[in-house]
């Protein structure tokens, strides 16, 4: 058993690493064999991200990505039972292979959170009548302990380019000439925005928003009260802006879906 | 030793996302006895996938067949990976799962490809006892596929066919056998195919895949299971004798790239038909 784990282990590190010598005993028939494994671990993997990550592909153009992948791959070998988690952390790998070029990576965030929650739980969004329902009565007290839960793996981060106007750039249908062909249009942000990515029943949608929500929204999934989250508003804020955007901030959420529950107080 | 599966004997495609709005439209049911779908894609908490999964379900008998079960694997199985094949099971209420004889991943990375195992007796203890766990784990018993290969061991001890028989013979499981692959490793090893099909256990097999490979360009290169085109000539006559010594039992078209419009498909899954009734009445006179 110690001799077969240990044999697949170097097996595995051979069609990772084709500097490796093939093991002694192993004749040009076996050494063609290893050929073909190697071709379709890179291919398969390369593949699986480009799948995943078809915008940047189509933003980068082919070559680029594929030699990103194949980088990335190096980096960080898959380790999971699916395919799809080949992608994890390759908009951190993007970000330093275009560092002059954010949108990449933040093009990248984006399909992968988008990836996350195509398969998530089922959940239906609390409206604007069932959140009011639930807060009914509610004092300061109340709304200072005011906890949510989002629906699942929603995502959210700060982007300093316009993803909209990219995301609308690579829904134009495919030229002839394919990727290479594709012209990108720099679209830089004024100021950050946040992002968040969620579904709208099936479909995985983004949504861009007031760069403070980003803070709030990360405080509010680990389980900050919207009372701490109102203190974090008014550090940044003032605390008369604070007030009037975190009532807005909750109604833009509704509005979008993002809310699957209001937790019991505790 | 786990249930019995029962034979079925119709024939079947496998599912793929290009043919979804042909299985879903509701006013033309696609002729096909089941669908087969690969485990890993449902294998999710929930949207569109699994919808659609349960839509095709209330039409046809499905099959769940996996790619990453990794038996082979001397890592062990994967608990995780166990737990959600079992929940999807569960769920659909497949006519049975599949998977493969190869192995895919180590403690600490995944390959994602079905690599060969040494054919020892050590590693058939090894699939042996992984294929015990899985099978109590998941409640029901499996099927084993015989990959293709693109290069053998050293030190092998037994045949492919002995080798997939003593698995069958000790953990209860069924036989998935893909004609093709046979076709290809047969080609690749040197081996006879016949002598394949005579060795197996055919009273195990349950299914069969058929589906197409890359030629070689010379007559010995290594030909390579690419699973993306047409079915060639020489592994309908293979399926010819493994149904004369098999009887009727599930045929698939597997074709997992460059897929074609569903007709297409269908048009080859006619040819399998027209296969089976030749031999059917070949057998009888």
């Amino acid at each position: 058993m110690i001799a077969l784990a240990a044999m697949q282990t170097a097996f595995l590190a051979q069609i990772r690493d084709e500097s490796l010598p093939l093991p002694a005993g192993w004749n040009d028939r076996a050494a063609a064999g290893m050929a073909i494994y190697r071709n379709n671990y890179r291919t398969a993997l390369v593949d699986a991200l480009r799948e995943t990550y078809a915008r940047t592909a189509r933003w980068v153009g082919d070559d680029a990505f594929r030699q990103a992948a194949a980088h990335h791959l190096i980096l960080l070998p898959p380790a999971s039972w699916t395919l799809d988690a080949a992608g994890l952390e390759f908009d951190q790998t993007l970000a330093e292979v275009f560092a002059q070029d954010p949108e990449v990576s933040e093009l990248a965030w984006t399909e992968w959170a988008m990836l996350q929650v195509f398969g998530a739980r089922d959940a239906e969004p609390l409206d604007a009548a069932s959140f009011a329902a639930a807060t009914a009565g509610f004092g300061e007290a109340e709304w200072d302990g005011l906890r949510l839960h989002f629906l699942p793996r929603l995502a959210t981060r700060l982007i300093t380019q316009d993803l909209p106007a990219i995301w609308q750039q690579l829904e134009a249908p495919l030229t002839a000439k394919e990727d290479n062909a594709f012209v990108r249009v720099d679209a830089p942000l004024a100021a950050p925005l946040a992002c968040h990515v969620y579904r709208e029943g099936e479909q995985p949608v983004f949504v861009t928003a007031p760069a403070y929500e980003y803070g709030a929204l990360t405080a509010m999934l680990a389980d900050a009260s919207f009372g701490a989250v109102c203190e974090l508003l008014a550090q940044q804020l003032g605390p008369d802006a604070a007030a009037q955007e975190a009532g807005a901030m909750l109604g833009r959420w509704l509005h979008h879906g993002l809310i699957e529950a209001v937790l019991p107080p505790r | 030793m786990p249930a019995d599966i029962p034979a079925f004997a119709g024939f079947g495609l496998g599912l793929r996302t290009a043919h979804y709005p042909d299985f879903l439209d509701q006013t033309a049911r696609v002729p096909v006895d089941f669908v087969e779908v690969i485990s890993e894609n449902f294998m999710l908490d929930g949207g569109r996938p699994l919808r659609i999964l349960e839509q095709v379900r209330r039409d046809h008998p499905v099959i769940l067949h996996g790619v990453s079960l990794s038996v082979g694997s001397a890592h062990g199985l994967d608990e995780d990976y166990l737990a959600r094949l079992k929940a999807l099971a569960e769920r659909i209420a497949p006519l049975w799962l599949s998977d493969h004889l190869c192995w895919t991943r180590t403690s600490a990375h995944n390959s994602h490809d079905l690599l060969p195992l040494p054919l020892t007796r050590a590693a058939l203890d090894l699939v042996c006892a992984n294929v015990d766990h899985a099978q109590e784990r998941l409640g029901r018993p499996l099927l084993l596929e015989n990959p293709s290969s693109y290069l053998t061991f050293p030190e092998d001890e037994l045949t492919e066919w002995h080798f997939l028989s003593e698995i069958a013979r000790r953990t209860g499981c069924y036989l998935l056998l893909d004609v093709n692959n046979i076709y290809v490793s047969a080609h690749n090893h040197g081996f006879a195919a016949a002598d394949y099909l005579a060795g197996i256990p055919h009273d195990r097999v349950r299914q069969i895949h058929l589906a197409g490979h890359t030629p070689g360009i010379a007559p010995d290169d290594i030909i390579i299971d690419t699973h993306d085109r047409a079915v060639a000539d020489g592994v309908w006559d293979l399926y010819a004798q493994a149904l004369a010594l098999l009887g009727p039992v599930a045929t698939m078209i597997e074709r997992d790239g460059n897929v074609p419009p569903l007709d297409e498909l269908l048009g080859e899954l006619d040819t399998a038909r027209r296969i089976a009734a030749q031999v059917a009445g070949l057998c009888a006179a």
